[in-house]
C-alpha cells in the first residue's frame, strides 16, 4: 500500500525522539495525567486529542518543563529526549526549552520588531557571532515559517502589528530560529481564520523534515490533515496511540470511536 | 461506545440514508423474486412489471448517493460513521447492479415465453434465485443488525450458487448439442443463469462490505469460488 501513497510524504524515520514511562502530573490533589507512556518519532507529526480536560496540553507542557512554572505541579516518572532525562537536575530549562521549541494558542509577539522577535533566542543563547550571522538566522527562520516574503521590507515594524495569522507564524519563526529538535504546538490555530490555518497548517507539514512535532488540537479535521501519528486523551489517560488514517477510520478503543465520531464531548 | 451523535441532526442523516438502503433492498428482493415467477409461469404481464420497475430502484440508487455526498461534505464523517457511508454507497451500487439482472431476465423471458419451452431447466433457475433472494435478505438483516457472522455466512453461501450454475451450465450445452432447434432458449436461458450467478457474487460483496462496516477490515480475498465454467471446454 505504502507505494501508492502520493499525497503525502511518507514518514522517513523509525526514531525515537521522545520517550515518555509512566508519567504521572498532578495538580495538588488532582491527579491529572495517569500512567502515560508513549514513544513519540522524529521527523512526524504527532498530533494529540480529546476533550477538554483530558490531559492533553498538561502532557504537552511536561515535554519542555513548562509545568515546572506552577507550584502545585508535580511530574513522576521518566521523559528522555534521544535517551537524555529531561527532568535530570543537572538539566537547565532553559537550555532545554531552546532544544524544545513551544507555539501557543494565542499568536504572542513580544513587543518588539518583528527582527527582535525572531532573534531574540539567538541572542539569549549566544547562537551568533556578529549582526551578519543574526541577520542569517533571522532571514532562514522567518524563510522558513514562510512568512520571509510578507515581512523583509518591514523587519523593523513591530511584531504586534502583523495580522493574526501573520503573527502566528512569526511565533513560529521564533521558536525554531533556536534549532530547536522538537516543536510542541498548543492549539497553534485556534485564533486563526481558515486561510490562515492553512498556512500553517503547509507549514507544519514542512518542517517535519526537520523536527519531531507535536500538536494539540481541538480540531479532529486538523489532527487527521496534519500527522502522522494520533494519540487519544481521555480523563488523564492515554486511551489510543497509532496511526492517524487507522485512528480515524478503524479506531480500535470504543471511547476513541465516540470521540473522534462525535459521540462524547 | 454510545450510539447518539451529540449532534441528533447527524443520527437522523445516518438513519435515513439506511432506511434508504432497506427500502432498496426490498424493491431488489421483489424484483428477483417475480423475475423468477414470470419465467416459470411464462407470465409476460409479471415480466413488465419487473422491468418498469427498476426505475424506481434506479432512482433510489441517485438519491442514496446524493444524500451520502450531503453526509460527508457537511458531516465530515470518521471511523464508524466513515465506514457506514461508504458501505452505503457501496451496498447501493450492487443494489442497483442485482435489480439491472432481474430487469435483464425479465426481458429474457419476454423472449422465451414465446419459444417452446427446454425440459424443467426453469426449476432449477427457479432454485437458484430462490437461493439469491435468501441470501440478500440475509445479507440486508446482517446490515441492520451490524452481524459480521451472519455476513459471512453469507459469503460462504455463494459457493452454492456457482454449483448451481456450473450443473445448468453443463445441462444447457448437453440440451444445445442434442437439438440444435433448443440453441435460441438455450442461450436465453444460460444469459439467465449467469445473471443470477451475478446477482450472488454482488450479495456476496454486500456481506463483505457488512463485515467491513462492523470489524474495520476488510474480510480475506479468497471468497470460495466454485464457477468453474470459465476455464472448460466441455460440458
Amino acid at each position: 500500500m505504502k507505494d501508492n501513497v502520493i499525497s503525502e510524504m511518507d514518514v522517513t524515520t523509525d526514531k525515537i525522539k521522545i520517550s515518555a514511562r509512566d508519567v504521572q502530573v498532578y495538580y495538588g490533589e488532582n491527579h491529572a495525567i495517569k500512567d502515560v507512556s508513549v514513544e513519540i518519532q522524529d521527523k512526524t507529526v504527532t498530533a494529540f486529542i480529546g476533550p477538554s480536560g483530558c490531559g492533553k496540553s498538561t502532557f504537552l507542557r511536561c515535554i519542555n518543563r513548562m509545568n515546572d512554572t506552577i507550584d502545585i505541579c508535580r511530574v513522576k516518572g521518566d521523559i528522555l529526549i534521544e535517551g537524555e532525562d529531561i527532568y535530570d537536575s543537572n538539566v537547565d530549562p532553559v537550555q532545554l526549552r531552546a532544544k524544545v521549541g513551544m507555539v501557543f494558542q494565542k499568536p504572542n509577539p513580544f513587543p518588539k520588531s518583528i527582527y527582535d522577535n525572531v532573534a531574540y533566542g539567538p541572542r539569549i543563547h549566544g547562537l551568533s557571532r556578529n549582526k551578519a550571522e543574526l541577520d542569517d538566522i533571522v532571514e532562514r527562520a522567518l524563510k522558513r515559517a514562510a512568512i520571509w516574503n510578507e515581512v523583509k521590507d518591514r523587519l523593523n515594524a513591530p511584531g504586534t502589528g502583523l495580522s493574526g495569522g501573520q503573527q502566528q507564524r512569526l511565533c513560529i519563526a521564533r521558536a525554531i530560529a533556536t534549532e530547536p529538535e522538537v516543536l510542541l504546538m498548543d492549539e497553534p490555530c485556534s485564533a486563526l481564520d481558515p486561510i490562515a490555518t492553512a498556512q500553517v497548517e503547509e507549514l507544519i507539514d514542512e518542517l517535519r523534515q526537520n523536527y519531531a512535532v507535536v500538536i494539540v488540537t481541538h480540531s479532529m479535521q486538523q489532527a487527521a490533515r496534519v500527522s502522522q501519528k494520533t494519540a487519544f486523551f481521555h480523563l488523564g489517560n492515554l486511551v489510543e496511540y497509532g496511526e492517524t488514517d487507522k485512528i480515524f477510520t478503524a479506531p480500535e478503543d470504543p471511547r476513541t470511536e465516540s470521540y473522534i465520531t462525535g459521540r462524547i464531548g | 461506545m454510545q450510539d447518539q451523535h451529540i449532534a441528533s441532526a447527524f443520527d437522523r442523516d445516518l438513519e435515513s440514508v439506511q432506511a434508504q438502503i432497506m427500502k432498496m433492498g426490498g424493491m431488489v428482493e421483489d424484483a428477483i423474486r417475480l423475475a423468477s415467477q414470470s419465467l416459470e409461469n411464462r407470465d409476460e404481464e409479471l415480466a413488465a412489471q419487473v422491468r418498469s420497475g427498476d426505475k424506481a430502484i434506479d432512482a433510489l440508487e441517485e438519491l442514496v448517493n446524493e444524500r451520502a455526498a450531503r453526509i460527508i461534505a457537511l458531516r465530515a464523517p470518521t471511523a464508524i460513521d466513515l465506514r457506514l457511508i461508504l458501505s452505503v454507497i457501496k451496498i447501493s451500487a450492487s443494489l442497483e447492479r442485482i435489480g439491472d439482472y432481474a430487469k435483464n431476465m425479465a426481458k429474457r423471458n419476454t423472449v422465451l415465453a414465446q419459444l417452446p419451452a427446454v425440459s424443467d431447466s426453469t426449476g432449477a433457475i427457479r432454485r437458484m434465485c430462490k437461493t439469491v433472494e435468501a441470501m440478500l435478505k440475509d445479507a440486508l438483516d446482517s446490515y441492520v443488525q451490524r452481524d459480521a457472522e451472519l455476513a459471512r455466512d453469507v459469503i460462504a453461501r455463494d459457493e452454492d450458487v456457482d454449483q448451481m450454475y456450473n450443473a445448468l451450465f453443463r445441462e444447457f450445452l448437453t440440451f444445445m448439442m442434442e437439438d440444435p432447434r433448443n440453441i435460441t432458449s438455450c442461450m436465453h436461458l444460460h444469459f439467465i443463469a449467469k445473471n443470477v450467478e451475478r446477482m450472488g457474487d454482488l450479495v456476496t460483496s454486500i456481506a463483505e462490505q457488512v463485515v467491513y462496516l462492523v470489524t474495520g477490515t476488510q474480510p480475506d480475498e479468497d471468497r470460495p469460488k466454485a464457477d468453474d465454467t470459465s476455464t472448460k471446454l466441455k460440458g
